[in-house]
C-alpha cells in the first residue's frame, strides 16, 4: 500500500519534472527541474529495493552532474552578458517520438503479463561488489577506459587555439 | 503498548530532528565562546547566566525580523532555496546511530547515504546564489560550485578508507570493527591504524573543512570581499534556516568523522546506550572544536591555491590511499580487518 503510494508520488514528480526540463524557457530552472527528476529516479530505485543504486544516483547524478551543468551555465551565462534562453524547436516531433516509445514499452509490458518481483536475498551489496571485481572486472575496466577517452576528447575540443 | 511501525518511525524521526536542531543551536554558542577564549575575549555573556540563553535570543530575534525579498529576485528559486538547503543537511542524521540501536535507521548503505544526501546541499546553495540576483551572491555560488567539484571526490575517497577497513557501509558495523584493543591499551580505532588511518583522517579533515566551506576554504563566504556570500540577500527566518543547515551539516560531518575514525560510541562503559551516546557526542564535539580551532587560526587561501591543493595533492593522494587500503585488506583475506 505505502509502496504503491510512494511509486505514484515518485512517478508524478518524475514525469512532471522531466516535462518541465524541456518546456521551461529558463535554462537555470531547467537544471533545477533536472535535479528534481534525478532525485525522483533515485526514489524509484529505492522502491525497487535497490538502496545502493539510490545512493549512487544521488551522489553522482543529483549531486555531481547537476553541479557540473550549473558550473557550465554560470561560466557561460549571466557573468558574460545577456542570459541564454532555451528554446525547444522540435517539440511536436519529440512528443511523437516519446509517444511511440511509450506505446512500444506499454505493448511489451502488456504482453509480458503480471510479473512478481523476486524478493531480495542475502547480502546484495557484497555480491555486487564481488561481482564487479570478479566476473565483471574486465567490462568495468573497459568502461573506465571509455570514460578516459571521452575526457581526453573533451579536452581536445576545449583546448585553446594556438 | 506497541505503536504501529510507521508511527514509531515518525516519532523517532521527530525526536531526533528536535535533538539535532537543539544541539545545532547550542553549538553556535560553543563556537562563539571557544573563539572568544582563543582571542582573549569573554564572548556572549549578558543573556542568561554566562550567556547561556544567547542562542535562544538569537533565534527569537531572527524569527521576529522582517523578511525582505529583493524585487529583482527569481522569486520561486529564492524562496525555495533555504528549504532545499536545509533538508539534506538534516537528513544526514537519519542514518547516524547515536548508540547501539539508538537512531532513526541503521541502513546497510549508511555511509553512502550520508555522502549522497550531503552532496545535495549544493543544489540549495546555488539556488540561493542565483535566485538572489545579486552579483556577490552569484560570485559566491560560483565559487561554491567550483570548490564542491574539487573536494567532493577526496571527501568520498577518504571516507571510504574506513569503509574498506571495516568491510561494510553500515555505520554500526564500522563501529563494531573498531572494537577491542591493541597491546592491551591502545583502542582499535581506525585513526590509530598504522599509517593508513592517520593519512586518511588528515585527508578527511581537510576535505571536510572544504566541504563545509570553513576557513581556510571559505572563499565563498569571504566577508571582506563578498559580504556574506550566497546568503547576503536573505533575512529573518530564511537566513536562520540557512545558518541552521550549515551548522547541522558541520555537526553531522563531525559525527561522521567520530564514527569512521574515532570509534563512534566505543569507550569505557559504552555497554549502556546513554554512556555510549555521551562518548559519541564528546568525540564529535572534539572534531568540531578542532575544525573551529583551525577556523580561528588560519587565514583564507586563494582560489587557485584551493584548487591546486585538491587536484594536485589531495585527490591523487586519496585515490592512492584507497587503493593501497584495498590491496592491504585483500592481501589479508578480504572482508575487512
Amino acid at each position: 500500500m505505502t509502496e504503491t503510494l510512494g511509486f505514484w508520488v515518485a512517478a508524478v514528480v518524475l514525469v512532471a519534472a522531466s516535462l518541465a526540463v524541456v518546456l521551461t524557457p529558463n535554462l537555470f530552472h531547467a537544471v533545477l527541474w533536472l535535479a528534481a527528476a534525478l532525485v525522483a529516479t533515485g526514489g524509484v530505485f529505492l522502491l525497487l529495493d535497490s538502496p545502493f543504486l539510490f545512493g549512487v544516483q544521488l551522489l553522482l547524478y543529483a549531486g555531481g552532474v547537476v553541479t557540473i551543468v550549473v558550473f557550465a551555465i554560470m561560466l557561460t551565462e549571466r557573468l558574460v552578458g545577456e542570459s541564454i534562453r532555451q528554446t525547444s524547436r522540435f517539440v511536436f516531433n519529440g512528443a511523437v517520438l516519446a509517444a511511440a516509445v511509450f506505446v512500444g514499452i506499454l505493448g511489451f509490458l502488456l504482453q509480458a503479463g503480471a510479473v512478481t518481483r523476486p524478493a531480495a536475498v542475502g547480502d546484495q551489496l557484497g555480491d555486487l561488489g564481488r561481482a564487479l571485481v570478479g566476473p565483471f572486472a574486465a567490462p568495468l575496466q573497459l568502461l573506465g577506459v571509455l570514460l578516459v577517452i571521452a575526457l581526453l576528447g573533451a579536452l581536445y575540443f576545449a583546448r585553446a587555439e594556438d | 503498548m506497541t505503536l504501529p511501525p510507521l508511527a514509531y518511525h515518525a516519532l523517532v524521526g521527530f525526536v531526533v530532528l528536535n535533538v539535532v536542531i537543539g544541539m545545532v543551536t547550542y553549538v553556535t554558542l560553543l563556537e562563539r565562546k571557544f573563539a572568544a577564549r582563543m582571542q582573549s575575549r569573554i564572548g556572549p555573556y549578558y543573556v542568561g547566566p554566562h550567556g547561556l540563553l544567547q542562542p535562544i535570543a538569537d533565534a527569537i530575534k531572527l524569527m521576529l525580523k522582517e523578511d525582505v525579498v529583493p524585487t529583482t529576485a527569481d522569486r520561486w528559486v529564492y524562496n525555495l532555496a533555504p528549504i532545499v538547503f536545509l533538508v539534506p543537511c538534516v537528513l544526514i542524521f537519519a542514518t547516524l546511530p547515536f548508540a547501539p540501536g539508538l537512531g532513526v535507521a541503521d541502513l546497510n548503505i549508511g555511509v553512502l547515504f550520508f555522502l549522497a544526501v550531503s552532496s545535495l546541499e549544493i543544489v540549495g546553495l546555488f539556488m540561493g546564489g542565483w535566485g538572489s540576483n545579486n552579483k556577490y551572491a552569484l560570485l559566491s555560488a560560483m565559487r561554491a560550485v567550483n570548490q564542491i567539484i574539487s573536494y567532493d571526490l577526496p571527501f568520498v575517497f577518504a571516507a571510504f578508507v574506513p569503509v574498506v577497513l571495516a568491510g561494510s557501509l553500515q555505520m554500526s558495523a564500522i563501529v563494531a570493527a573498531q572494537q577491542g584493543v591493541w597491546l592491551g591499551f591502545v583502542p582499535k580505532w581506525f585513526v590509530v591504524y598504522p599509517v593508513i588511518g592517520q593519512l586518511a583522517f588528515v585527508a578527511f579533515l581537510v576535505a571536510t573543512l572544504a566541504a563545509e566551506n570553513r576557513v581556510p576554504f571559505d572563499i565563498l563566504e569571504a566577508e571582506s570581499e563578498l559580504v556574506a556570500g550566497f546568503r547576503v540577500e536573505y533575512s529573518g527566518m530564511k537566513f536562520a534556516l540557512i545558518q541552521l543547515g550549515e551548522y547541522a551539516h558541520m555537526i553531522g560531518t563531525s559525527f561522521l568523522a567520530a564514527l569512521l575514525f574515532l570509534g563512534g560510541w566505543l569507550g569505557p562503559g559504552s555497554e549502556h546506550a546513554l554512556v555510549g551516546a555521551l562518548w559519541f557526542l564528546l568525540k564529535a564535539m572534539l572534531v568540531f572544536l578542532v575544525v573551529t580551532w583551525v577556523r580561528w587560526s588560519f587565514v583564507r587561501i586563494r582560489v587557485d591555491q584551493i584548487l591546486a591543493i585538491s587536484w594536485k595533492l589531495l585527490l591523487p593522494a586519496s585515490i592512492v590511499l584507497l587503493l593501497a587500503t584495498a590491496f592491504w585488506v585483500a592481501a589479508r583475506g578480504g572482508d575487512g580487518v
